[in-house]
């Protein structure tokens, strides 16, 4: 038997406190100074390795096959849904207002993906727009 | 400990370290990556040679990334591979290698990629805020302490029971700074005296600003092999002879601080597997943890190299100095080129690998070497680790 189930936790002699680091302040890196750049471009950049031509999305500085050092590269090729799901409640388990479509976007013959709002009628496979080139995407089904 | 195992024998055949900077502009995957391809060119394999990977990396929160070793891994190598994550706080550094040798020493592994970072700059308002985590939450955390705290507990009680001045601690910093000048990862070497460090800023008393180490960034990597490897890719491998590392009881607060018994246990360990008896006599060059200058002073005690008390005399004559006896931190330490935690502790390892290889450049000691020694040092003071080498 565990306090959880019998316990009722003002009656357990117990002690309140916080153990944090109270924010932290990310690097972007090499790679995503590239792509957050080329995001406010409207482009998509990658990283593509010099020795077997994958295409990392988003920009990655190294290949992780090859363990070189990635050129970098906007990506043309067409946007499709590779997967998405529909989120009902937030992240406190409040019920949303409308339910929040969230896909999965990933670019024709590149490695790697994106997160997307998207609007318009979801489908895997189905070539989408991008309407706004931020984190996340927004884009719309064409 | 009495030992009766049969191991391979395990050699280093390459390294790479970043540098050593506070506000890096690379993510930690991109400085892992850099220190491995680094580390790769110097051993002339690819990655598609190695079986296995060991990330090490102080606790998760320092990067701001929960699973560091997961994180790492597409940085270190390690995608779609044998992967461990070792990580014991500042011990970590020479873990690293450590656990790199018995992948390769039991046999299960030909060639193994030993990898570590350390990215301090994320936390605020201040890497120290990331302590919090450490203490008692009940009878300890109420005062809220750092982790300076109780070094500087610690460093008053091995100056009281010895009898050491401030003057003979701030040496080590004079000397680790200025050796540091010859070391192109540095970042924090200069040329500064006694005087300026009794004169820096006071943290916690006795420790004062010029007593420790900086924040710092950085990465470092080790390509680990067993002797038919070594053998075929280089004509001066590097030997892993001795491993050692312990755990001490977490309840500092119960320990005799003027002395690291904890370094004792695993430098025991690692001297009775290189067949080392008299470690003052048969070690030619050292790397003890300095993330503060008394410590490297304690550790070289711990170590057995000097005995109790007597390591701030054998300083003051010289010992320790680049062209003495036991050259001490050539690389410039912690406290001189930086303490990226747990590559810090490899860059321990690496420093006294091209020391022995004979590479260390402007780093190189003036007497020939043949035995060299790293250590690390961490969690709630009170983990250790230990590597001997031979050329
Ligand atoms: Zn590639």
């Amino acid at each position: 038997m565990s306090w959880d189930k019998i316990g009722i936790e003002d009656k357990l002699l117990s002690w309140h406190e916080i153990m944090e680091a109270e924010e932290y302040v990310y690097t972007v890196g090499v790679a995503g100074e590239e792509f957050f750049n080329g995001l406010k471009h409207k482009k998509i950049i990658g990283g593509k390795c010099p020795k077997c031509g994958r295409i990392y999305v988003p920009a990655r500085l190294y290949c992780e096959e090859c363990f070189v050092k990635n050129d970098f590269v906007e990506v043309t090729t067409k946007p499709y849904i590779d997967t998405y799901t529909v989120v009902y409640k937030d992240d406190e388990g409040n019920k949303l207002e409308k339910p929040q479509v969230i896909a999965l976007i990933r670019f024709e013959a590149t490695h790697g993906g994106l997160l997307a709002y998207v609007e318009g009628e979801v489908n895997i496979g189905k070539e989408v727009e991008i309407l706004e080139y931020k984190i996340p995407l927004i884009v719309r089904v064409k | 400990m009495k030992t009766n195992l049969y191991f391979r024998r395990v050699a280093v055949i390459g390294a790479g370290l970043t540098l050593f900077r506070r506000r890096m502009l690379e993510t930690p995957q991109e400085l892992a990556w850099e220190a491995v391809r680094k580390a790769l060119d110097e051993a002339g394999l690819e990655l598609k040679d190695i079986d296995c990977v060991v990330i090490g990396s102080a606790p998760d929160a320092f990067d701001g990334v929960h699973m560091k070793g997961e994180y790492l891994a597409h940085g270190s190598g390690g995608v779609r591979k044998m992967v461990s994550r070792v990580f014991v706080g500042g011990a970590t550094g020479v873990m690293v290698p450590n656990t790199a040798w018995y992948h390769v020493a039991s046999g299960l592994c030909e060639k193994v990629l030993a990898v570590a970072e350390e990215k301090m700059s994320p936390a605020r308002p201040h890497p120290q805020s990331v302590f919090r985590y450490i203490w008692d939450p009940i009878t300890e955390k109420p005062l809220n302490p750092n982790l300076i705290w109780i070094f500087a507990m610690e460093m008053h009680r091995y100056m009281y029971v010895n009898k050491i001045t401030k003057e003979d601690i701030a040496l080590v910093s004079v000397k680790n700074k200025k050796n540091a000048l010859n070391n192109p990862y540095a970042q924090a070497a200069a040329n500064i005296t006694v005087d300026d460090v009794l004169k820096s800023e006071v943290l916690v008393w006795p420790v004062q600003l010029l007593d420790t180490s900086p924040v710092s960034d950085g990465a470092a990597a080790m390509v680990i092999v067993s002797e038919d490897v070594a053998r075929r890719y280089t004509d001066t491998p590097v030997w892993i002879e001795g491993v050692g590392w312990t755990l001490d009881n977490t309840e500092w607060t119960g320990r005799e601080l003027a002395y690291p018994r904890y370094l004792e246990h695993a430098a025991r360990m690692a001297y009775k597997m290189a067949g080392i008896e008299r470690p003052n006599k048969e070690i030619d060059v050292i790397e003890p943890y300095d993330p503060f200058d008394y410590k490297e002073l304690h550790h070289i005690e711990g170590l057995m190299i000097a005995r109790r008390g007597e390591a701030p005399k054998l300083l003051k004559e010289g010992v320790f100095d680049i062209d003495g006896d036991i050259p001490s931190s050539p690389s410039g330490g912690l406290l001189g080129v930086g303490n990226p935690i747990a590559a810090a502790g490899l860059m321990k390892t690496i420093s006294i690998y091209w020391q022995l290889k004979g590479t260390a450049g402007r780093m190189q000691v003036k007497k020939p070497v043949h035995t060299g020694l790293a250590q690390a040092w961490g969690d709630l003071m009170q983990a250790s680790t230990v590597i001997v080498m031979r050329n």
